[in-house]
């Protein structure tokens, strides 16, 4: 079985892993154990944090469990940070942290012209890399190379290694062990900073780590490792910087979205005729926003570069990014090329607005557009169950009510489940969904994603998605989906489809073939038997 | 003969009323919420029924099955309705016991 490796880059990369978490939460990735990479030069980066905290808060849910199989949380996910530090004395920017003014002064004015041959010497040489590249690829390719290398350099010497230089040493390690079973996908942007300066760099980059760290005695064959990524184009825009903004050396470079357009165009050119991207890579997804761009950064009055306040909403084409992951680890042929291929597909475009139907996500083979629909369905459904229903989005007991109800129909196997880790899986639901921060509705990724393609369908009905009290109050969890046939059964004159569902949970329990071992996770299968089975997807 | 039909005037009601109490933790929908608080109204109905139960036995006993006869067949009679209303109180609860257990997960598990 092939060992599933995904590197994040750059604030749009690790938002593409946050979907790709999501996907694993919902039960997309049965059985597997994924090992994952963030990669980024902004180790303050909102978006980062973001991702990093809810992989944390994944694991915390996961504490003591294994892979599974048809169920929620099914795949154990291993998180590995690495950022490229320029925050110390001497590392703040091109010119200090390559020793432009070190040697002979021969050698300095060599090194002041081949620098000034490919970098302005005013702007792209002094600003603050700290909060990443800022579209300047040309300089964070070779930045980012380095840095890697850097490590590899630091780890042979064995002194004044940093943690983040241990933790990439032991995610390549893993990917070293797994030899030719490696499947590597790679998150990031082409047209912003750190994801585009990287993706062309990583698989050399990895490659000359081992060969550093081994001496030589190994490396990566790219004919055999199997490597994936995504060419995601402009989908986002944010505030042009004003000239005030500019004035400081450390902000003389900052992005500018007027020209992600052009990036995108240049990017996809270097990577169409680029021999290392052509022999290194697999399989290239192309992923498009093909209509005006929203804008990320309303509420603030400069263009944001980086730091703790880059923490932009998601955006549906990330999770198209995390799909195509999806396909890169599940796909059973096509990955035995010499040169790149190309992956892309469209969707239906009507009355200025999108239409996602389930087969447009993870394609339709072998029912996997029901598969998915059907899991992240359930997943949705047991958010709502315990967020508006059991009302943990304003502090009630959430998934504790359900455990209350299982000791009320005297189901006792699950008592064991603790307070705490009740509130762990709230909290997940949370970051999924929605929540109310100090009575202000918070709307979660799953809303946040929805509500990029809003007006045009999303696989579940637009009333699954209140914002208000009083609407949410009113929601039907057995209703969520736009087709009618996946609603759960109403259960007679009566009953009503929550009824239905508690009959179905009390009769029901984890099945042997899920492979479920601790309380949590016995639990959890449970439900997720009783939400599918009234979901009646007809998955064989 | 008058012993018989009080008795069987007491087993006859308990099984209704039973079956009435079965129906009513039925209809009762299973509620969501950190406190639901479905199960409490169950129990409560159940021993609502529980009550009436020997309640409904003595008068439709004393008032509708009542035997035309001489006194020692009504004085008879009066004393069979009286245990057998009493044994219908606690047949209404052992059945009730013994449906409870037999049915624990569902939604008669509650009465007890």
């Amino acid at each position: 079985m092939d060992k599933l490796f995904v590197i994040a880059v750059g604030g749009t990369g690790m938002r593409c892993l946050e979907a790709f978490t999501h996907l694993c939460a919902i039960g997309m990735f049965d059985s597997k154990e994924i090992e994952l990479l963030t990669l980024d030069t902004d180790q303050a980066n909102g978006n980062k944090g973001r991702v990093e905290k809810l992989i944390q808060l994944y694991n915390r849910i996961k504490t003591g469990g294994t892979p599974n199989a048809n169920t929620f949380f099914s795949s154990k996910l291993n998180l590995y940070r690495f950022y490229t530090n320029y925050s110390g004395q001497g590392r703040e920017n091109y010119k200090n942290i390559s020793k432009i003014n070190s040697g002979t002064t021969e050698q300095q004015k060599r090194n002041q012209l081949i620098s000034d041959l490919f970098l302005d010497n005013e702007s792209v040489q002094e600003f603050d890399l700290s909060h990443g590249y800022r579209a300047q690829t040309h300089l964070g390719s070779m930045l980012m190379y380095h840095g890697i290398i850097e490590a590899a350099r630091n780890i042979v010497r064995g002194t004044d290694v940093k943690v983040q230089e241990k933790e990439l040493d032991e995610f390549v390690t893993k990917l070293e062990l797994a030899g030719q079973d490696a499947r590597v996908f790679i998150f990031g942007s082409i047209f912003g900073g750190t994801g585009a300066s990287s993706i062309p760099i990583i698989p050399k980059a990895l490659q000359d780590f081992i060969k550093i760290r081994s001496k030589g005695a190994a490396s990566i064959d790219f004919s055999k490792a199997k490597f994936g990524s995504t060419l995601l184009t402009e989908y986002f825009t944010f505030k042009k910087p004003n000239d005030k903004q500019k004035a400081s050396k450390e902000n003389s470079i900052i992005a500018d979205a007027s020209y992600f357009p052009l990036n995108s165009q240049a990017a996809l050119q270097f990577y169409q005729s680029d021999p290392t991207v052509q022999r290194c890579y697999k399989m290239l997804y192309h992923i498009g926003w093909p209509v005006e761009s929203k804008p990320v950064d309303t509420g603030s009055s400069q263009t944001i570069t980086g730091g703790a306040t880059q923490d932009n909403a998601s955006h549906i084409t990330e999770l198209l990014a995390a799909c195509a992951a999806y396909d890169f680890f599940t796909r059973t042929n096509g990955l035995d090329v010499d040169k790149t291929e190309y992956v892309y597909k469209a969707v239906d475009f009507n009355n200025n607005a999108f239409s996602f139907s389930i087969h447009d996500f993870v394609g339709n083979g072998n029912k996997a557009g029901e598969r998915f629909a059907n899991k992240i369905g359930a997943f949705f459904s047991l958010a709502h169950i315990s967020l508006t229903v059991n009302n943990a989005a304003n502090g009630d007991a959430g998934i504790k009510g359900f455990i209350t109800r299982c000791q009320e129909q005297k189901i006792t196997q699950y008592n064991t489940i603790t307070d705490a880790e009740c509130g762990e899986i709230n909290d997940y639901f949370k970051a999924f969904a929605y929540t109310f921060e100090s009575a202000r509705f918070t709307p979660g990724w799953l809303y946040q994603v929805r509500s990029t393609v809003a007006p045009g369908t999303f696989i579940f009905d637009s009333k699954a998605f209140p914002e208000s009290l009083s609407e949410l109050k009113k929601l039907d969890v057995g209703t969520i989906f736009l087709d009618e046939k996946n609603h759960w059964p109403k259960g007679g004159m009566l009953a009503n489809r929550y009824d239905t569902f508690i009959k179905k949970l009390i009769n029901l329990g984890p099945e042997e073939e899920q492979q479920v071992n601790t309380t949590k996770e016995k639990f959890l299968a449970h439900i997720y038997n009783a939400i599918t089975h009234s979901q009646g997807f007809h998955l064989i | 003969m008058e012993s018989i039909t009080a008795y069987t005037v007491s087993v006859i009601i308990t099984l209704v009323i039973l079956f009435i109490a079965a129906i009513i933790a039925n209809v009762i929908k299973f509620e969501g919420g950190s406190k639901p608080r479905d199960p409490k109204i169950r129990k409560l109905w159940f021993w609502i029924l529980c009550l009436l139960n020997p309640i409904l036995i003595f008068l439709l006993g004393f008032f509708v099955f009542m035997p035309d006869g001489n006194v020692r067949v009504v004085k008879n009679y009066i004393a069979a309705l009286s245990i057998g209303t009493v044994a219908g109180f606690f047949l209404y609860i052992l059945l009730g016991f013994i449906l409870s257990r037999l049915f624990t997960n569902g939604k008669l598990g509650h009465w007890f």
